[in-house]
């Protein structure tokens, strides 16, 4: 078979894009921009629009988004795919390697040897591990720890450090390190991680190796359990911050997805995804090959983002309660999408979480960063049981495939949230199509909504009130959001620039942080 | 991590398959070339970002590190010259008491293109890379 001309097909794409585009802007029914200084700039840019009155009618969220995965995947064989997908960006490369290798066991038909499947999930779990540890501290944790109201230049990883104290800074940056290095152990690199094969992966856990992990594991549960006492102490311990949690202002009533295992507990590296409504009632359960006859995408005049939704509620629009299509992923919603979590200490936390926040589901996007560290406390304990597994130092870690493949698709829950790769290939396992729906996808619609929000509460009869950034970013980055335009910032703030317009949509003031 | 006693790290960043994101790699690649004689320089290219950067730099004395950068205010392939002098944000230099370097260098050239899948740099990229090199290499040689 020939091989697409890349040359045309990334043609055809552009034009296609273009054509679209043009439409959109004759119709004028919205007003329509890509604006080039914003994508120039890699800022995040929220459009805010004012009704008569001078009070919000609508906010935008808009980040600039990597495009032509799929036209750089065509003809690819694709045992590479989880090597470049895991280079897709430097946040979380460990999911997208894991997600595209799960893909490649669908599409080859091919079930990973028990020590295999093992290894995975002992990989996987040190990854969320760290991944939420660096949020907890690093990202998000300067809104609490450190505090909203603090001033910017104190709200970072230092700010952190000051507030909970030079040793517990370093126990962060070295237990931080450790868990890399088990990565670094299967996957060679952290970022461009070779561990996973169709079938399995590409190197046992020597058993003379195995009493340092026993040991990295053992630690692992003490800080996550520790990480909890910090949040409990400073964050619950402070009503404001609790006030400010339950608040209207960060409150949505959505639907939630998450993957459970087979008692409905969560799971992040497999098994079905599982749907709520807003009462915390199962709405959906569905295998990841599934994925198209439940989530669709949703393309809006004003932005380049697509907003995916549950598809058998049809598009409702941004809307919340009872009959909304919107779901939301992520910490907060794998712990409202399951009946509990996977391993002890961290179900005791759960338990704890719904009963101070009075009941399933909670709905606070804020209590995202508490979740966060609930779960943890179940990567934690669930590398423990691994590693304490006779198995896991079999040599038997890999089956070799033997049928020609057709089509996969694989699901892995990302620390920000659930992710899809789906992909189908000719008889040579060469790439023919390639669908991905990242977690922040999964997230947009009410990310937009959240934005929305803080907007309307701070901008009233035209008066815009101090604050307004720091609040909206808050708003968004609970969600822990991949941004590609968010990748060379300075650390602790997200570039923002907002525009105002009145009810004439003219601009009439321009908000920015760098 | 500085295991060989070296006491210059050239750290390239980017991600080599988003067009002109790949300069900072591409940049590392050939600085590797041009210094490989140098026993006392390492030359590494990552596309880890933030904190994942530390077990990079830390026991360094002269950290020179190249990105891809977006201003909007210089032609695409601008080399924006930055020195630790103004770099006024910066937190202390040495948190947790970790050995950081006393020295800092930031190359950043200015992209037109860093969110397309792709292998090829854009023509201005392309035509700054030499140019990028040879700085790195001087500020090599200076330190």
């Amino acid at each position: 078979m020939k091989r697409p001309d890349m040359e045309q097909v990334v043609k055809d794409k552009f034009n296609q894009g273009s054509t679209r585009a043009n439409t959109a802007y004759q119709m004028g029914r919205r007003r329509f921009t890509i604006d080039p200084i914003t994508r120039l700039e890699g800022h995040g840019k929220i459009d805010i629009y004012l009704d008569e009155k001078g009070d919000v009618e609508r906010a935008y969220l808009q980040v600039p988004e990597l495009r032509g995965f799929e036209v750089f995947s065509l003809g690819r064989p694709a045992e590479d795919m989880p090597q470049i997908t895991s280079r897709i960006c430097g946040v979380c490369p460990t999911a997208h390697h894991m997600a595209s290798t799960k893909c490649l066991d669908d599409l080859y038909q091919v079930e990973p040897t028990s020590p295999g499947r093992k290894i995975r999930e002992l990989v996987y779990n040190t990854f969320m591990l760290e991944d939420h540890a660096l949020h907890v501290f690093v990202l998000g944790g300067p809104d609490f720890i450190v505090g909203p109201e603090a001033p910017a230049a104190e709200r970072n990883i230092i700010g952190v450090i000051g507030k909970v104290g030079l040793d517990a800074g370093k126990k962060v940056i070295a237990t931080r390190k450790r868990l890399r290095e088990l990565i670094a152990y299967f996957g060679g690199k952290v970022v461009h991680p070779v561990l996973g094969l169709p079938g399995g992966v590409s190197k046992p856990l020597k058993p003379e190796d195995l009493p340092e992990f026993k040991q990295l594991a053992k630690d692992g549960v003490e800080f996550a359990e520790w990480t909890l006492a910090v949040i409990k102490q400073i964050v619950l311990g402070n009503s404001n911050y609790v006030n400010m949690i339950t608040s209207d202002a960060y409150t949505h009533k959505t639907c939630y997805m998450g993957m459970v295992d087979e008692d409905n507990k969560v799971n992040f590296y497999d098994g079905k995804l599982r749907v709520v409504d807003c009462t915390g009632k199962e709405i959906y359960k569905f295998a990841p090959q599934q994925y198209r006859d439940f989530v669709a995408e949703h393309v809006e005049p004003w932005s380049y983002m697509k907003f995916t939704y549950l598809k058998p509620r049809g598009w409702n629009g941004f809307t919340e309660g009872p009959d909304t299509s919107i779901y939301s992923v992520a910490p907060l919603a794998r712990l409202n999408a399951a009946d509990g979590m996977a391993t002890p200490k961290a179900q005791a936390a759960y338990e704890e979480f719904y009963k101070t926040l009075g009941g399933k589901p909670v709905h606070h996007t804020l209590a995202n960063h508490w979740a966060r560290v609930i779960e943890m406390i179940q990567a934690a304990e669930t590398m423990e049981k691994l590693l304490n597994d006779p198995e896991i130092t079999s040599p038997e870690v890999r089956r070799i495939p033997t049928t020609v493949p057709r089509e996969g698709v694989g699901v892995v829950e990302a620390p920000r949230g659930t992710l899809f790769h789906h992909y189908r290939t000719d008889e040579r396992g060469c790439i023919t199509m390639a669908n991905m729906i990242v977690a922040t996808a999964n997230n947009a619609a009410r990310i937009a909504m959240s934005v929305e929000r803080a907007a309307k509460g701070l901008i009233k009869a035209g008066n815009v009130t101090e604050g307004l950034l720091n609040k909206v970013e808050m708003a968004f980055r609970a969600y822990d959001p991949c941004l590609g335009c968010a990748t060379h910032s300075l650390p602790g703030h997200m570039p923002l620039l907002v525009k105002i317009y009145d009810r004439n949509r003219q601009l009439v003031q321009e908000l920015r942080q760098d | 991590m500085n295991v060989d006693g070296a006491k210059i790290l050239v750290l390239g960043l980017g991600n080599d398959i988003l067009t002109d994101d790949a300069i900072g790699i591409l940049v590392a690649r050939e600085v590797r070339r041009r210094v490989a004689h140098l026993s006392d320089v390492d030359v590494r290219e990552t596309m880890e970002m933030g904190l994942a950067l530390l077990d990079f730099i830390v026991g360094y004395e002269t950290l020179i590190l190249v990105d891809a950068i977006q201003t909007g205010h210089a032609a695409p392939g601008h080399i924006h010259e930055i020195t630790q002098q103004q770099l006024k944000s910066l937190p202390d230099r040495t948190p947790l008491g970790l050995a950081m370097p006393s020295r800092l260098k930031i190359l950043a050239v200015e992209v037109a293109d860093p969110f397309t899948f792709g292998t090829q740099m854009t023509a201005a990229l392309q035509q700054a890379l030499p140019i990028a090199v040879e700085k790195i290499v001087a500020e090599v040689n200076l330190a």
